[in-house]
């Protein structure tokens, strides 16, 4: 068994954004039964936080080591470089995005898709879609947790300077924001009919700030009250009740039996509503308590394919997007049956992991300038943001 | 040898099963479960013998007297003729092409006026969707408009989006359907889940959506929704007329 990273790297962070990476891919995969095994079926919140969440703790792993000890000019320098490098992302995955739409019109020969037709009545005005596009304000339904990164990364160079200095007020500024957010109902609008951003970033950034006060120590300050067994009591109570809530969501039958106060469901996700904020916050207590930072089995082999995942997490975003797109295109050329939805679910996420090995070669090799490894480090990359 | 004609005939008997599945329009109880009553056609069918029908859409295709149309509508009034035989039956359907539920909310009121139904079987989803409206001012707007329907003594049934494959990676309406659910619950109307249905029949084979041109298969989806929306009917306004398939 070979260690995968350095000793003192959190590989927990690793292993759950690549499990989110998954998941992201299978639930874009549309109609695909296979999703029925990612988090959001079983709670009520889903991969997105844990992408989101994470994407915080590591910024603020990264780039506040970076300000603190070089700067804030650096810091932030080096954070609007990471904003450009994904908002370049989000342009190329718009590439793919304009033409999957443009392969698919052709399906509109049959009157079946009489229905939605009217998709294309903004792409009579290509110009326009472009540029609303490059400027944010037409986005792709599969990409939205994109711009929101990119949104949350442009503004966080002010964040991490506050965080850095004062991490509780920052949060306390963060929750004001969020409630505000939710009370004024602010969103960012959206060409062309005044609708709004899928993700609110006003909402979104509550769960990246939290996670920047985790990454620079606020949970060891709550550390007990984490452990305490009342807090674990409650958080495996609000899971196994948020499940239930979830399964009963399939039938009517048995929903039809729950009093009007108590139908809490469809939870609003652009908003990050406080039950799906809380039930990610109940996830994460449960893993801190009982998956510890030197798990065995995070550095088993078994392991290893989401672990490289997360550890290239922006690269394998756009990968999943893009193979969403492929595996949509292979369901309506070739079958979209069951078998099929297996297939392309699998292979897809073969794929992301054989990439996700070659980038940490890759980088790997980059970063020792082409020398062979030293025999006692297998390493696999540096924590990206 | 024995063995193997068994297994042959028992193969033969599985292919011939399957078919028979592929060729009907059957759904499993789960898909079309509804625990919610009509009781303004249960009124008007029996008290009045007659019962009047408005299929709302934003379909451009479906717009006029069922007689005239192509799409489900049409199989739903035919199949409603057959049923209730006796019984003065006019399905008229009526589209709002890509209007979303906002614009629909202002012609409603009119529309309920000329056509006084008994029932209105509300298609929405699809534009908004599309748009990508924000779902929980959807759920709210949709809230308002059955409202509107409730209190001109019409019962509603709602219909969500379509399956579509070839254009389901441009949006998700899952979020609409849970709102429409959402609505359905408190609201206590039947919702009619025509993604589920479809879904259902292009998992098992019964049909095939993504064909690049009509095959046969649009006409034969619309007789099958025609028809289950025609034993929703019966069902849940407990009338006389036994099961269309």
């Amino acid at each position: 068994m070979q260690p995968a990273a350095p000793p003192g790297r959190d590989l927990r962070l690793d292993f759950f954004r690549g499990l989110s990476l998954w998941f992201i891919f299978l639930d874009h995969v549309p109609s695909n039964l296979v999703a029925w095994l990612t988090v959001r079926n079983f709670g009520f919140s889903d991969a997105s936080e844990i992408f989101v969440f994470i994407s915080g703790y590591t910024a603020t792993f990264v780039y506040g080591r970076v300000m603190r000890e070089r700067g804030f000019i650096i810091g932030a320098a080096r954070i609007l470089k990471r904003a450009w490098q994904i908002y370049v992302a989000y342009v190329f995955l718009l590439v793919f995005y304009l033409a999957e739409i443009a392969y698919a019109s052709r399906g509109f020969e049959n009157p079946i898709y009489t229905e939605e037709f009217g998709i294309f009545e903004f792409f009579q005005k290509p110009d326009i879609v472009l540029i609303e596009a490059l400027k944010l304000r037409f986005l792709p339904a599969n990409v939205d947790v994109l711009p929101l990164y990119i949104v949350l990364m442009t503004l966080f160079p002010a964040a991490l300077w506050f965080l850095l200095r004062w991490p509780n007020i920052t949060l306390g500024a963060s929750v004001v924001f969020y409630a505000a957010a939710h009370h004024f109902d602010w969103n960012l609008a959206l060409y062309p009919y005044d609708h709004t951003w899928f993700f609110n970033p006003f909402a979104w950034q509550l769960l990246f700030v939290i996670g920047g006060w985790c990454a620079l120590g606020g949970v060891k300050k709550i550390d007990a009250i984490l452990r305490s067994r009342v807090v674990t009591a409650l958080c495996i109570v609000f899971l196994i009740v948020a499940a239930l809530y979830q399964l009963s969501w399939l039938s009517h039958g048995v929903t039809r039996r729950l009093p009007a106060w108590a139908m809490i469901l469809p939870l609003d996700k652009s908003g990050l509503s406080l039950f799906r904020l809380c039930h990610f916050l109940a996830l994460a207590i449960l893993v801190i308590r009982f998956v510890p930072f030197d798990a065995p089995f995070l550095r088993s082999k078994w392991m290893r394919p989401l672990v490289l995942c997360g550890q290239n997490s922006l690269e394998i975003f756009c990968l999943g997007v893009f193979l969403s797109f492929s595996a949509h295109f292979i369901l309506t050329e070739i079958s979209t049956r069951i078998p099929m939805q297996f297939a392309v679910s699998f292979t897809g996420i073969s794929i992301m992991v054989g990439v996700a090995t070659i980038m940490t070669w890759y980088k790997d090799n980059e970063r020792r300038g082409g020398k062979p490894p030293p025999a006692s480090e297998q390493s696999l990359g540096g924590q990206t943001a | 040898m024995r063995a193997l004609v068994a297994a042959s005939a028992l193969l033969l008997l599985l292919c011939t099963q399957l078919r028979a599945a592929s060729e009907t329009c059957e759904v499993p109880n789960s898909i079309t479960e509804n625990y919610s009553r009509l009781p303004h056609v249960a009124q008007a069918v029996k008290h009045d013998n007659k019962l009047s029908v408005l299929v709302l859409s934003g379909v451009p295709s479906q717009t006029g007297t069922a007689s005239s149309l192509k799409n489900y509508p049409a199989y739903l009034a035919q199949s409603l003729h057959e049923r209730l035989k006796d019984v003065g039956v006019d399905v008229y359907a009526h589209a709002e092409p890509r209007k979303s539920i906002t614009d629909i909310l202002a012609v409603l009121p009119k529309l309920l006026d000329e056509r006084k139904p008994n029932l209105v079987i509300w298609q929405t989803g699809t534009v908004e969707a599309m748009r990508g409206m924000d779902p929980d001012l959807y759920g709210d707007k949709l809230v308002a408009g059955v409202d509107i329907i409730l209190k001109a003594n019409a019962d509603v049934i709602l219909v969500n989006q379509q399956y579509s494959p070839r254009t389901d990676f441009m949006f998700d309406g899952g979020p609409y359907t849970d709102n429409m659910r959402w609505v359905s619950q408190t609201k206590d109307i039947p919702l009619f889940n025509r993604y589920e249905v479809m879904k259902y029949w292009a998992d098992n084979g019964n049909f095939d959506f993504t064909a690049l041109r009509n095959d046969g298969s649009f006409e034969r989806l619309h007789r099958c929704l025609g028809g289950l929306l025609s034993d929703l009917i019966i069902r849940a306004a407990s009338l006389p007329g036994g099961l269309d398939r």
